[in-house]
């Protein structure tokens, strides 16, 4: 509505204003939703004027900020369609009209614009799975669906890296390396070639796979290859660090944006039962298990909520629950700790049997890796039940629970890599002792046999160690959940007498992949057997089963996403531990990432539940990133550990004869580079210069920290400010809400106020029924319903009331508009006389005007709430009024809506100063002390004002009536015509309501607008002016009474009409604050006027000539 | 313009189509893709009657059938949705191909969280007063915890989320919640923009 009243208004104006005043809609909440037409009208004024170039620009610019931001707008789609085609349409024709280049830069934008779209288009085809992920998420909500983005993240991630190492170093390798065979470090030795192809052996990874691209080991030395001459070893060593450089700097960046997000949403402001109710319903749901276990949820949330509400102020049994805590505690540590032992116990036990016998059997061989698997599989179990011990918030527990797994995971993965790292160390030693006494080998095959018994010891032949090495191998083999067996069977027969066996880092690579296959092979057996044939079970079996399995025991498996993000995390750290080991991982890892997501997709919709406890998956999103930023940084410390401790394997991959592997840098650089660049390089390596650049670097930090800790500082007093500005924003909010609730609850309150104002001037009714017997009829059924509805009836005389009532509250506003006034004020003093005249006749009735202020409260109340709704509806009513007020009356009548009732009542005040030149001091005098007391009121209640409105108006003429009486004989007549438009006023305030009850604004306009027409016609045959139009138009009711009164009447009024729109510019106070003020004064002054006019109506045969017309209005009822 | 097009479409064979001109509109207006409104076009014709498919775009869908959409069904506030997406006459609740579409948009992926707070405060606006208050706030818990004797709150347990709700949110202390002083604090909620979705 409001909007609709801004549009409208706002047609005379120019377009830059519209412009504003549109945007302000667009801004306010209009929460009745603008009618259609609005919006057109906005659109189509626009293009009535505007020659000027600047001004079609700022509009067509306007117009297309209008069609940029439109799907922003709550409109329903018919008007934002409508707006939009409009838009272009202005846009179109008003082009052309501007200089080339912006029409030239315009059609570049709608261009770009096109093309934009058909992108945006386009790349939402390549999305992998978003379909699958958003029915997924349309299922079990956005929870789970945030594993299965995460691992879309992830698999982007492997691709990136996988493309970085297939581009660089693989496919390199494979074109331009030495084809297979051609080398020792890649055949398959002589030995081996026999098994090579065993099922076995390819399971652990041996024979024709160890000796392929797969592994480092593969790889050739020489410093170039092929005829470009790639240096496929420098290439080697920057893509493996290339691979980790990567990954923190893509996890960085998300974690960085994920916190801006968050950050900006976390502040210390905690909404925890609106969010709670507001933002529970996860709206993706579509799934009714999913929904009904989602209700549950919410549901466990607000009683929970709740529960810790009350708590908070009960003192909790801090003791117990911390014993528990600390029992719960207890027990995790000993089970991680008793983890921990049984897989070192294992893999001891493993060693020593390989020592001691010469075949395992099927579990010896695969006993460690059960063991570690069980462990990881049965420990979060534990976990969970321990956790149940301490009693923490659902969300802490969570929290527990995935630091403990993590916990768990990652001394799995050290436990492998530090019995991987003493299997480096020992093999690098044994390669030097290799190297030294390659020729020795054969001597020391004899004691080959002795030394197994022999572990680390130096003093031992070489071969001996040699021989430990292996041993150790195998036991890390076995430890890292890998099936290791084949290998220990193969090098224990060779002895490692083999150089080729010697290549730590391709044992390492193996290791980790293994880990990657075994590791997919039991999720995908722990999806089959505990997600799928549990569901099948459950669901087939409940039917004849004793107890209902689908609820209690077995139930269907649940989602757990925190576990199965944290076994994502767990699986990348493998990827990263062995990416420089063994290039082709990433891209294996693509492969694994593919499997999971279709083969989860699946198990989640056929045979899972939702999780019961939502995780909060946006939050929790930066906490996963965070595990794998950690586990990066873990994963990366071994691998950059080994590669600058140990020495790269003598007869193997692209470093081998180097003394480090990072030697290949400082190599190339010496030999492939400029001496000057060699040079440069020496001076920045040498301490003179690293010295001072670290200096400089934590000069750097400092700073940098210093600088964000001032932006904190900042930060905060930022918030403060916003706080202190929140505060002031506050009291704009409490004066729309109360304007709001008076809108809305208008109806309600009116009856309050009603009788408020009854029991104030209850006096004056006592009296108001002696004076108009015709009076009593009308309003002597005090009870407000009835009132209503004779008013309602009565709806020709109201329209021109309410147009009566408008003028209070736009007066203010046009004052500066009317600014013109300043030499009316002279012209307002006669005026007002006359006016005073009519007006005492009003206050004579008291009883009628009981009556009137009762309906007029309505009006009030509506104007106010449409004022607060849209400031620029008393713009445009002010522009409205001025030619109105000055010029004619009547126009102004017609064209107002219902809020213009203000501004004929303001008009009405000052017609009469007008036409009271001899009292126009005094009644000067009475509106200051009005405002004066308006102020005082206005603090008390805002919603009396507003009832109170009515009084202002006639206040002036008891006291304008006074005098007149004593002036003008022939007022009589006039004061007959006065009284009508003050019953005139009453009812029309009540029409209002009526119509607004109903709902049909726009009804009382055209009502409005046809009873203009008929004042108009009335106007026109009577009067001069419009103001005497609108008198006619009520005489015309009342019929013969007013026309013999009417000419004078007529005159008077239009000098008020006059008048008012000069009293308003002349008002001190513009603000409708003061109009407010203003109306409120009115009020308590009356009873005096009120009672001075009684007298002299009492003195005047006018009173009865007052008293009829108020008859007769209510006979036109 | 909607009707002659689809007519025009309809000659040309290929009736289920929306015309070009309308879609990249429906592009402009919404937050939604091509595929998208192409996609949430089938799925409305597939809620209308057979004979009424040829002209999906004037067509209404009564609510009755738009209910039955899966994410509408699971929903509580269907009935709310349907009311303040509806832009029909007659407030029986159907529903226009636009108002679908206008549906689809606010509770899309890429929808601003500032017109997906409107919406949901309309939605929750059980008396569309424009303000929530308790009645309202009542009425959206019983909603959310469905009408089960277990899962419904009690009296003072509903007295007491109620009091704390405004005591939180109610920052003018007018004893209601209105759109501004939502839109405030769901704005601040880190669950509200990514549960705000709804997908077919």
């Amino acid at each position: 509505m409001a909007a609709a009243a801004g549009s409208a208004a706002g047609k005379t104006g120019k377009s830059c204003k519209k412009y504003r005043t549109v945007k302000r809609h667009a801004g306010i909440y209009t929460y009745q939703e603008p009618p259609h037409s609005n919006s057109d009208d906005d659109i189509g004024e626009e293009k009535a004027e505007s020659h000027d170039p600047e001004q079609i620009f700022q509009n067509i610019q306007y117009q297309k900020e209008i069609m940029s931001n439109i799907r922003c707008r709550p409109w329903p789609m018919r008007q934002k369609l409508r707006a939009l085609r409009q838009a272009k349409e202005i846009v179109l024709k008003y082009e052309g009209r501007l200089t080339r280049t912006r029409g030239y830069q315009a059609a570049g934008a709608e261009l770009w614009r096109k093309f934009i779209r058909l992108a945006y288009n386009f790349v939402v085809i390549f999305i992998p799975w978003e379909m699958r992920i958003k029915k997924i998420e349309s299922h079990f909500g956005s929870g789970v669906a945030s594993y299965f983005i995460f691992l879309r993240w992830l698999f982007g991630i492997n691709i990136v890296l996988t493309i970085m190492t297939g581009a660089f170093v693989v496919l390199p390798e494979l074109l331009a390396g030495a084809p297979f065979g051609s080398t020792v470090s890649k055949t398959i030795p002589k030995e081996q070639i026999a098994s090579a192809q065993d099922l076995d052996t390819i399971w652990s990874l041996g024979g024709y796979l160890q000796y392929s691209v797969l592994f480092y080991g593969y790889y050739g030395h020489d410093r170039k290859i092929g005829k470009a001459g790639y240096r496929l070893p420098l290439a080697y060593f920057l893509v493996g660090m290339a691979v980790f450089a990567y990954s923190f700097i893509i996890l960085l960046k998300k974690m960085a944006k994920n916190s801006r997000m968050s950050l900006a949403s976390a502040s210390d402001e905690n909404y925890t039962f609106c969010w709670r109710l507001f933002c529970a319903w996860d709206y993706l749901i579509g799934n009714p298990e999913a929904a009904e276990s989602k209700a549950a949820a919410i549901v466990n949330s607000i009683r929970e909520a709740i529960l810790e509400e009350q708590e908070k102020k009960k003192s909790k049994n801090l003791a117990v629950t911390i014993s528990l805590r600390i029992i719960a505690n207890i027990l995790v540590l000993l089970s991680l700790a008793g983890s921990i032992y049984i897989i070192y116990f294992v893999v001891d036990r493993s060693q020593r049997l390989e020592r001691t016998k010469k075949e395992l059997t099927l579990w010896e061989k695969n006993e460690v890796s059960v063991v570690v698997s069980l462990i990881t599989m049965i420990a979060p179990s534990a976990f969970e039940l321990v956790a149940a011990l301490e009693m923490y918030h659902p969300r802490t527990t969570l929290r527990f629970q995935l630091a403990r797994v993590l916990v768990l995971y990652l001394g799995n993965l050290y436990s492998l890599i530090i019995a991987l790292l003493d299997k480096v160390d020992s093999m690098s030693v044994t390669d030097s002792d290799v190297n030294t006494n390659a020729s020795n080998s054969t001597a020391a095959l004899a004691t080959k046999t002795l030394s197994k018994e022999d572990n680390l010891s130096t003093t031992i032949p070489n071969v001996q160690i040699k021989r430990n090495s292996i041993v150790t191998l195998e036991g890390s083999r076995t430890q890292g959940l890998t099936v290791s067996d084949s290998l220990v069977n193969k090098t224990a027969p060779f002895n490692g007498r083999n150089p080729q066996d010697q290549c730590w880092e391709t044992y390492v690579g193996q290791e980790m992949l293994k880990l990657s296959i075994i590791d997919m092979i039991f999720t995908v057996a722990s999806i089959l057997l505990i997600d799928f044939f549990r569901g099948l079970c459950v669901r087939y079996l409940s039917d004849c089963w004793c107890w209902d399995l689908e609820s209690k025991f077995p139930e269907y498996g649940e989602f757990k996403i925190a576990e199965n993000v944290l076994h994502l995390v767990y699986n990348q750290g493998m990827i990263w531990m062995g990416a420089f080991f063994s290039p082709c991982l990433p891209a294996f890892n693509v492969l694994k990432l593919i499997g999971l997501m279709y083969l989860r997709s699946w198990a989640v919709l056929t045979c899972n539940v939702p999780h019961q406890q939502v995780f909060r998956a946006s939050r929790s999103n930066n906490f996963y990133l965070a595990m794998l930023l950690f586990m990066l940084f873990l994963c990366m410390l071994p691998t950059i550990f080994a590669i600058a401790r140990y020495k790269p394997s003598l007869s193997c991959g692209p470093f081998s004869g180097q003394e480090k592997i990072y030697d290949i840098v400082s190599e190339t650089i010496q030999n492939d580079f400029p001496t000057w660049f060699n040079t440069v390089i020496t001076y920045i390596s040498s301490p003179v210069v690293v010295l001072p650049a670290l200096l400089l670097l934590f000069m750097l930090i400092y700073y940098l920290q210093s600088i964000a800790r001032s932006l904190k500082f900042t930060n905060n007093q930022l918030r403060m400010k916003i706080q202190t500005e929140r505060t002031e924003d506050k009291k704009k909010v409490v004066q729309m809400a109360v304007a709001r609730i008076q809108n809305l609850d208008g109806n309600d309150k009116r009856p309050e106020q009603e009788s408020d104002i009854i029991s104030q001037e209850s006096s004056v009714r006592s009296s108001t029924p002696r004076k108009n017997g015709s009076v009593l009829n009308f309003e002597s059924p005090a009870s407000k319903g009835t009132r209503i509805q004779t008013i309602s009836q009565s709806v020709p005389q109201t329209v021109p009331s309410t147009d009566v009532a408008r003028p209070v509250n736009a007066t203010p506003t046009t004052s500066a508009s009317l600014t013109p006034a300043p030499s009316v004020s002279s012209v307002q003093k006669p005026r007002n006389d006359n006016i005073t005249n009519r007006y005492p006749s009003v206050v004579h009735g008291s009883a009628s005007e009981l009556c009137k202020t009762k309906p007029y409260t309505p009006v009030t109340f509506k104007k106010r709430t449409e004022d607060v709704h849209s400031e620029p509806l008393f713009r445009k009513g002010i522009r409205q009024v001025n030619p109105d007020a000055l010029g004619a009356g009547a126009p102004v009548f017609v064209g107002h809506r219902p809020y213009a009732t203000r501004y004929f009542l303001v008009n009405e005040n000052e017609s009469r100063k007008k036409s009271l030149r001899s009292t126009s001091r005094l009644q000067r005098h009475f509106r200051k002390g009005e405002s004066g007391d308006i102020i005082e009121l206005y603090p008390r209640n805002v919603r009396r004002y507003v009832v109170r409105t009515p009084h202002q108006m006639y206040s002036p003429h008891p006291s304008e009536d006074e005098e007149d009486d004593e002036e003008l004989g022939r007022e009589f007549i006039t004061r007959s015509h006065r009284p009508r438009s003050l019953s005139d006023l009453r009812p029309a305030p009540r029409f209002y309501i009526g119509e607004r009850a109903d709902g049909h604004i726009l009804m009382s306009k055209d009502l409005a607008r046809v009873h203009y027409k008929s004042w108009d016609d009335g106007f026109e045959l009577d009067l001069d002016r419009p103001p005497y139009a609108y008198k006619k138009v009520h005489l015309n009711y009342p019929e013969a009474h007013v026309k013999s009164k009417s000419k004078q009447k007529l005159e008077q009024s239009l000098t008020e009409s006059d008048s008012i729109s000069v009293e308003s510019s002349s008002d001190p106070q513009n603000s409708s604050n003061d109009q407010y003020i203003q109306v409120i004064h009115s009020k308590e002054k009356y009873p005096k006027p009120g009672t001075k006019l009684t007298k002299k109506k009492s003195k005047n045969s006018v009173d009865l000539n007052m008293s009829e017309s108020n008859e007769l209005v209510c006979s036109n009822v | 313009t909607c009707e002659a097009e689809a007519a025009r479409a309809a000659m040309g064979g290929s009736a289920s189509l929306l015309p070009r001109e309308t879609l990249g509109e429906y592009q402009e207006l919404t937050f939604l893709s091509k595929q998208e409104i192409l996609l949430a076009y089938k799925r409305f014709s597939e809620l209308l009657p057979k004979e009424e498919r040829e002209n999906a775009c004037s067509a209404r869908v009564p609510k009755s059938q738009i209910l039955t959409l899966p994410e509408l069904r699971a929903n509580p506030f269907q009935h709310r949705i349907c009311r303040v997406f509806s832009t029909s006459d007659d407030r029986d609740d159907s529903m226009s191909f636009e108002d679908f579409l206008d549906m689809l948009s606010v509770f899309s992926d890429s929808a601003t969280s500032d017109i997906k707070s409107h919406y949901a405060f309309r939605i929750f606006d059980f008396d569309d007063d424009g303000t929530l208050d308790r009645k309202d706030l009542e009425k959206l818990v019983n909603c959310l915890t469905g009408q089960g004797e277990e899962s419904r709150l009690s009296n003072t347990e509903m007295e007491q989320l109620i009091r704390n709700i405004l005591e939180e949110s109610d920052i003018d202390k007018d004893g209601t919640i209105n759109l501004a002083e939502f839109q405030h604090i769901v704005s601040r909620s880190p669950d509200f923009a990514r549960y705000g979705g709804l997908q077919w």
